[in-house]
């Protein structure tokens, strides 16, 4: 079948809806009212979790701030990273687990071999970039994001797999206890998390890679066109997810001191979900590391709530999973009302 | 090139597949001498009960130019409500199972299809509530099977087949006929292969979307029933690998992932392709995650190979028509 206007398409997915920014009616009533609709997700989950907060005496314990922001540092620092790829148009990755778990066991046995601990950290993001620029080729060269990424993780942990054989790594004594150190009495992942959504949001809003990240994504046959280099683009997308996926993986790996294949297999679908609660568009051109940032939070926090009143980890499952699905179907309301 | 016969022509969607299929089983037959003969002919069957109903379900949303993330925790809930209710016996306890993925899937599609929401963004998020349903349902504890004489029947073998084997053909079968011969299937079809083109053309592209996800989440939730009685048991965390597989096996097999092409054949060999594969690897002693890598490998191969091809198609048709209309054809 041959569409003579395929040319001129905006969306190669077959979807409906066109997601290009200059889609909006001309008759929005008026700016904060719009601004405030298009926060509406958001708020309605800050507003859900103050009431959640304010039945759960133990909340605001210093410890406890401390435990929700430790939790959200990790899913937040791939979650920022990730924004990249969606941002790109390319949804999000699936071998967000395996590779974290790579970064881990590779951290730990370099300084379990007495390497150097600089050296060790480079290597482990060299590694992961490595990793990330084989997946940012293939998607750049037309494959499908979901399917590269997939067959990426399965890659990974088998390859892991049979290095490790399955074992536990240790650190054998090393000392990385600089990774879970709280300087000033918060956590370190907590300051590479702030300094990771600090830069993204420079890098997405202040940079010329940034703007091309979030043009390819809105409208990929106009950029296209417009001369923007599409393969490069793409795979810095990836390279940045990757590096945070090394800080995360070894930041995990420091903290606990040992890794297995085990390790972070959560992580894919938390930051997927953490990327959908913040509100950036799947489909691409829409969104921002700090938004990202905040999903994070949100879902960290809801599942601290859920944890401090006792729920089972399956009604947890179902409530953050609840929670990524109301958002979803919230922004999914407000897009079509802003095209029709 | 010259012009096939037509019913040569319906054949040659299966040509790149079913070679790679064949080369496969030369390479387990030599390289395996215990899957020689009829045991070849077992592990492939063995394969049709989890993955291959699990690949042809997700396959459909494929075709029709969705995807359905949520089968592997489909499939968990399939498995521990099978066993939640394994008293009534093996028959009733699967059908629950088969009908709570009914139910989820008609509720998925419907939400997707009246929300006009990408399949992936709202699958990501079933993935995660169906997980925890397993678990609530099983009390975050591994349920064991309690009358194991309902289940004997699934472990015999009658020459390479077993029963949860013939199940799932006669799902492909049924399957099969239903995409290619009635007016849903077509719908389904024309879906995939333009959405526009097909709202123009008078689909009802609702009902072709609930359709389609129901039927990928009933196959999951039947492919869980079943394997949880023929283990025994039924754990709230199984399957993480199944959504891999599912996808390995429909697209190895020569279904796009952009919709509209393929059909349950493809994915038949896909399913056939992958259980050599795996097949071989466990006769070998290979851990499990090798044989993921080995899927991960082969998908992105067969991937690769798939867009190369469409390019040269591409590039083909720009010189044969000069004047350069042609964009990209759709696969």
């Amino acid at each position: 079948m041959t569409k003579p206007e395929a040319m001129i398409s905006f969306s190669d997915e077959g979807t409906t809806e066109p997601v290009a920014p200059g889609a909006e009616p001309p008759r929005s009533p008026s700016p904060v009212r719009a601004a405030l609709v298009a926060r509406a997700p958001l708020l309605f989950l800050v507003a859900l979790l103050a009431v959640a907060i304010m039945v759960t005496p133990e909340f605001g314990t210093a410890a406890n701030v401390k435990a929700i922001l430790a939790n959200a540092a990790i899913i937040g620092i791939v979650a920022v990273g990730t924004t990249f790829i969606t941002l790109s148009g390319n949804m999000v990755s699936l071998a967000v687990s395996q590779s974290g778990m790579l970064a881990a066991v590779v951290f730990l046995s370099c300084v379990g071999h007495g390497w150097n601990q600089v050296l060790a950290v480079v290597v482990v993001i060299a590694l992961l970039v490595a990793v990330g620029i084989a997946q940012g080729g293939l998607v750049a060269a037309g494959l499908n994001p979901i399917v590269v990424t997939l067959a990426a993780g399965a890659i990974v942990l088998g390859v892991v797999a049979q290095l490790t054989g399955g074992s536990t790594i240790t650190s054998h004594g090393a000392d990385i206890g600089w990774i879970a150190s709280t300087p000033l009495g918060i956590p370190l992942s907590v300051y590479v998390f702030a300094a990771v959504t600090g830069l993204a949001t420079v890098l997405t809003g202040k940079t010329v890679l940034g703007r091309r990240l979030t043009l390819l994504g809105a409208n990929r046959s106009s950029a296209d066109f417009s001369g923007l280099p599409i393969a490069r683009t793409t795979i810095w997308a990836f390279v940045l997810l990757s590096v945070g996926i090394a800080l995360a993986g070894i930041l995990v790996g420091g903290g606990l001191l040992s890794a297995n294949l085990d390790t972070l297999n959560t992580l894919s679908i938390d930051v997927a979900a953490a990327v959908l609660v913040g509100g950036t568009a799947i489909q691409g051109g829409d969104g921002s590391p700090l938004r990202s940032a905040v999903g994070a939070c949100v879902i960290a926090t809801a599942n601290n709530v859920m944890l401090l009143n006792g729920f089972s980890l399956g009604v947890r499952q179902v409530g953050s999973g609840l929670t990524v699905l109301i958002v979803v179907v919230m922004l999914a309301l407000q897009r079509g009302r802003t095209v029709r | 090139m010259k012009r096939l016969t037509p019913k040569l022509g319906r054949l040659l969607p299966y040509a790149g597949p079913a070679t790679v299929l064949i080369a496969v089983w030369i390479a387990v037959v030599i390289s395996t001498p215990s899957l020689r003969g009829e045991s070849g002919g077992y592990v492939i069957a063995l394969n049709f009960e989890l993955v291959g109903l699990v690949a042809v379900g997700v396959a459909i949303t494929m075709v029709a130019g969705e995807l359905d993330l949520s089968v592997g925790s489909m499939a968990a809930v399939g498995g521990v409500v099978a066993i939640k209710v394994s008293n009534a016996g093996l028959v009733p306890a699967v059908l629950a199972a088969t009908l709570a993925g009914t139910l989820v899937g008609t509720l998925q599609g419907y939400l997707i299809a009246r929300l006009k929401i990408n399949s992936l963004v709202f699958t990501i998020g079933t993935l995660i509530v169906l997980r925890g349903v397993a678990y609530v349902i099983a009390r975050n504890e591994p349920l064991p099977l309690s009358n194991f004489g309902a289940a004997d029947i699934l472990l015999q073998r009658w020459w390479f087949l077993t029963a949860g084997s013939i199940v799932a053909l006669a799902v492909f079968v049924v399957l099969g006929v239903f995409m290619s011969s009635t007016r849903f299937g077509r719908e389904v079809r024309a879906l995939g292969g333009g959405r526009t083109e097909a709202e123009a053309a008078g689909v009802r592209t609702d009902r072709a979307i609930v359709l389609a996800f129901a039927i990928s989440a009933t196959c999951a939730g039947l492919a869980g029933g079943l394997a949880s009685f023929k283990d025994g048991s039924a754990v709230p965390w199984a399957y993480p690998d199944l959504l891999l597989s599912g996808v390995a096996a429909a697209l190895i097999g020569g279904i796009a992932l952009a919709g509209g092409r393929g059909t349950v054949w493809n994915v038949a060999i896909g399913v056939a392709i992958l259980g050599l594969l795996s097949g071989a690897l466990t006769a070998h002693g290979a851990q499990d995650s090798l044989s993921q890598l080995f899927t991960g490998a082969l998908l992105l191969i067969i991937a690769t190979a798939e867009l190369g091809g469409r390019r040269l198609r591409a590039r083909r048709l720009m010189r044969d028509r000069s004047f350069g209309l042609a964009a990209e054809p759709d696969a």
